[in-house]
């Protein structure tokens, strides 16, 4: 069973070679999609030794996630890890991530930072933003789940292939977590950690994702 | 008076400029039906100022006939910004395609 991890970047240099060392113990390939940034992220990502390919032109951490995803099934894999360049998520949370989809009792595994394992979430995220993300979670979309908004997934490679995510933007996020339920996937959630070391998304964030999800509707 | 004859010689001003473009080929046929249509009721509103401003009162709006054009200009300019907006989104979609498909080498 080929596990590949694929990791979106942009202007990642400071933590791009740790993460890829942390994660090679835990996974058979290491796909990096920088996203043209202007930092040395492509070297640094080659010379740790992952799979690296380069946006021409900056689209977005939902745009690089598509391109990892398709090159990743394209090389083969039979599961495919999503997971962040800052160094917040921890590799030590795969094998837990893996069990569902390797017994057979998942398609789709997202990470939650809401379960029995504790992130050091800022307050405003943890007690105003989540809350109000898993609220339009459950009132608009009957989705029930804990992380209305976790960026660590991993998925069969049957789900990746059904999955066409169209937001190049942040929205991916909450587009994938929407696409996983309609495709009828089974979806489960297992604990993670993560370590914040900044704020992140901010709340005007929520906004833009609303309006870039509203405006794919229409395009489409 | 003075002000609707302003306003006219505006219209007549870009109809010309409408007509130059497109014997200079700067516009194309559809381009040029849709602005010379835009500026024919413009110039239609404003000589008959005085009846739209009777037929708005008899439709039962309580300002002057100007007013209502001016709404209803309002609320076509936005109308062209969201198709604008989506016109961009699409392009932006394509992009990211081509992007793909260049990273990818397809």
């Amino acid at each position: 069973m080929k596990i590949t991890t694929v990791i979106p970047a942009y202007n990642e240099a400071d933590n791009i070679g740790s993460v890829i060392a942390k994660l090679k113990s835990y996974v058979d390939e290491i796909i990096v999609v920088d996203d043209s940034s202007h930092d040395n992220t492509y070297e640094l990502a080659r010379l740790a030794g992952a799979v690296v390919v380069r946006h021409i032109i900056n689209r977005g951490q939902g745009a690089a996630l598509r391109t990892g995803t398709q090159l990743a099934l394209d090389r083969g894999a039979d599961i495919i890890i999503h997971f962040d360049a800052d160094d917040q998520f921890q590799a030590e949370d795969i094998p837990d991530m893996l069990e569902p989809l390797r017994n057979g009792s998942a398609d789709a595994v997202l990470g939650s930072r809401f379960l029995t394992k504790k992130s050091n979430l800022p307050k405003m995220k943890q007690y105003f933003i989540m809350p109000l993300a898993r609220f339009i979670n459950r009132s608009l979309f009957n989705i029930k789940l804990s992380d209305p908004q976790s960026g660590f997934r991993a998925l069969s490679r049957a789900s990746a292939q059904k999955l066409k995510i169209e937001n190049d933007g942040m929205a991916h996020c909450t587009e994938i977590i929407h696409k996983l339920f309609k495709n009828g996937d089974r979806v489960v959630e297992v604990p993670i950690t993560v370590i914040y070391h900044e704020f992140g998304q901010k709340f005007s964030g929520g906004f833009k994702i609303l309006k870039d999800m509203i405006i794919q509707k229409l395009i489409k | 008076m003075l002000q609707q004859i302003i306003a006219i010689l505006i219209i007549v001003f870009f109809l010309i400029r409408l007509f130059k473009q497109k014997r200079n080929g700067q516009i194309t046929p559809n381009e040029f039906s849709i602005w010379l249509i835009f500026w024919l009721i413009a110039l239609i509103a404003i000589i008959l100022l005085k009846q739209i401003d009777i037929l708005v009162a008899d439709l039962g709006f309580s300002g002057t006939g100007i007013n209502i054009l001016v709404y209803l200009a309002v609320l076509a300019l936005i109308y062209l910004v969201f198709r604008m907006r989506l016109n961009i989104a699409k392009m932006e979609k394509n992009i990211s395609e081509l992007n793909q498909a260049l990273t990818l080498k397809k």
